[in-house]
């Protein structure tokens, strides 16, 4: 798809998620918004996802999973899940939780939530098809964040031992946890290099830039696992929300909801 | 019973295509023969237990039966949040052999003892708890892992242990008597078994003695068939005497506002810092054979 086109989805797919948040009254807006031009990217240029060729489809799992509303919405878009299934996000006896229930919905592929899980069972189930000759890829995305838990580095070393090279990890590299940036938190940079010296193929992007990302996954190396480090705006797209820590947990209430659509409609 | 259970899963691995055996580090001299025979089926996934639990999960969720072989704390403790989560959430039919249950490994120390992983196991909905008393559980336990859609744990304690059954076992799921008798039933799991077993020689009014080797979901109602006639029931495991066996049948009793008297022979709950070998360490808290046997008399005298 060409990046006109990505970017009209994306901007639909933001609608929908300050749609289901404010509907919702939920927190991880700005986490959400971060990663749907990776999203968009993944399902509507880089992915083989097919209805109609379901069993062959290629694997995303959501290791940071409370951006679950971005899934959500990519789905939606998508046609893999139906509207009213993601209006009913977070509604008391609803239909999708505010973390990954993998029977939940179609296209949950696994079940995730506490940071530092998906990742490594991403590595597995690469690893699963692998063993069987299945060509299918798995693609994951994780946290800056999501990369202080031990075992995401316990999985960087794994990985490449085991040649995954059907294996994308993509990392939202926004700047902004819970209550922090990771660059002051702790020695978080260089990224790249710190995933090159454990075996990878590492790439960084305009986590933003259709071009950057549809570049960064095209190929692969062979025998080797690869990263793709998306350097991104937190809340991208609605310019209040943008690089704004409250924005992890802030709702959106009928007002901001307008507001933000002004935007996200022009 | 770890080679009797290792022999058992690379038979089928032999026969199926989708058995895969990961272990984190351990497994010398054990695991050997499995990874010769099946050098592609098999993971040592090093000293990094969350990502052997998750890389289990993602193996499974592609269809294939994973076993995960280590020391309990390995399989449990250190990776709850990933069996929590990863398997049993998300229930993927992996199978944790954890090894050196109880205080098989004293005088390691306490970071080396399984003295509560049944009592954090059951915790877990979905997951299969299994505590096999003898090779012949231990080999039953394996088969039930195979045919099972759900996660399931096994708890082992190393090598050498003694067959106890006499008899095949036709029923994993159920407890099973080994020897008859009235009034008194004591019931066990595990490889203290062999303590249960020598504290009935000698005594004067023989008890009932039942294996349970799979503690949850629980067979009640086979239990029960088996407790009839039955004043006092003595439970007998090389765990807390809270939060085991003990404390699953106390729940039951007073659930069902049953009429037995209840006494849990088990591990005090506190953290251990005497330095005995196993048998040393069965006589300090009271699970010996002649702790055991001293107990069936009492709960005869008192009946």
């Amino acid at each position: 798809m060409d990046s006109y086109k990505l970017q009209d989805t994306a901007k639909k797919i933001r609608r929908l998620i300050i749609e289901i948040a404010c509907r919702s009254r939920s927190a991880h807006v700005g986490s959400s918004l971060s990663c749907v031009d990776i999203l968009t990217t993944l399902y509507f240029h880089a992915m083989n996802i097919d209805k109609r060729d379901w069993k062959n489809r290629d694997i995303f799992v959501l290791s940071k999973a409370h951006a679950a509303m971005a899934l959500y919405a990519t789905l939606a878009c998508k046609g893999v899940i139906s509207k009213k299934k993601l209006f009913g996000y977070m509604q008391d006896d609803g239909t999708l939780p505010a973390h990954l229930d993998r029977f939940t919905a179609q296209g949950i592929e696994v079940s995730a939530g506490s940071l530092g899980h998906g990742f490594n069972i991403a590595i597995g189930m690469a690893y699963g098809y692998k063993l069987r000759g299945d060509g299918r890829r798995v693609f994951t995305l994780i946290g800056d964040g999501e990369s202080e838990e031990g075992s995401i580095w316990e999985g960087a070393l794994f990985a490449s031992r085991l040649k995954l090279d059907n294996l994308t990890v993509i990392m939202d590299r926004n700047d902004l946890q819970g209550y922090g940036r990771p660059s002051e938190l702790c020695y978080f940079e260089p990224m790249e290099d710190k995933w090159k010296a454990f075996g990878w193929k590492a790439l960084r992007v305009d986590g933003h830039s259709f071009i950057e990302l549809k570049g960064a996954l095209k190929g692969r190396e062979k025998g080797k696992p690869k990263v793709i480090i998306a350097d991104t705006t937190k809340g991208k797209g609605v310019p209040f929300m943008e690089d704004e820590m409250k924005w992890h947990y802030f709702i959106v209430t009928d007002d901001l909801r307008e507001e933000a659509m002004r935007y996200l409609c022009r | 019973m770890r080679n009797s259970v290792i022999k058992r899963i690379a038979k089928e691995a032999g026969k199926k295509k989708d058995i895969f055996l990961i272990t984190g580090d351990a497994g010398f001299g054990v695991l050997d023969k499995y990874k010769k025979l099946f050098p592609e089926r098999f993971l040592n996934l090093g000293v990094a237990e969350q990502n052997m639990i998750g890389i289990a999960a993602g193996l499974g969720l592609t269809g294939f039966k994973v076993f995960v072989y280590n020391i309990v704390p390995f399989v449990l403790y250190r990776c709850y949040e990933q069996v929590r989560n990863d398997i049993c959430y998300q229930n993927v039919p992996v199978t944790l052999i954890g090894i050196g249950s109880g205080v098989t490994y004293s005088p390691q120390g306490v970071t080396h003892y399984s003295v509560e992983d049944i009592a954090l196991a059951r915790t877990l909905p979905n997951l299969v708890i299994f505590s096999p008393s003898d090779p012949i559980e231990a080999v039953k336990c394996v088969e039930y892992a195979l045919s099972s859609k759900d996660p399931v744990y096994i708890r082992i304690a190393k090598s050498g242990e003694p067959v106890i059954h006499n008899r095949k076992v036709k029923d994993i799921r159920s407890p099973v008597v080994l020897n008859e008798g009235e009034g008194v039933a004591v019931l066990f799991h595990g490889s203290v078994s062999t303590e249960v077993i020598s504290a009935l020689e000698g005594v004067r009014r023989r008890p009932k003695a039942i294996s349970v080797p799979m503690l949850q979901p629980m067979d009640f109602d086979s239990l029960g068939r088996k407790l009839k006639d039955i004043h006092t029931i003595i439970t007998v495991e090389e765990h807390f005497s809270e939060g085991g066996l003990g404390s699953i049948i106390a729940e039951w009793i007073a659930g069902r506002g049953l009429d037995y008297r209840l006494i849990k022979l088990g591990i005090k709950n506190e953290f251990i810092h005497e330095i005995k070998n196993n048998a040393g360490m069965r006589s300090h808290y009271g699970i010996s054979s002649e702790a055991i046997k001293e107990t069936i008399g009492r709960a005869y005298e008192n009946g």
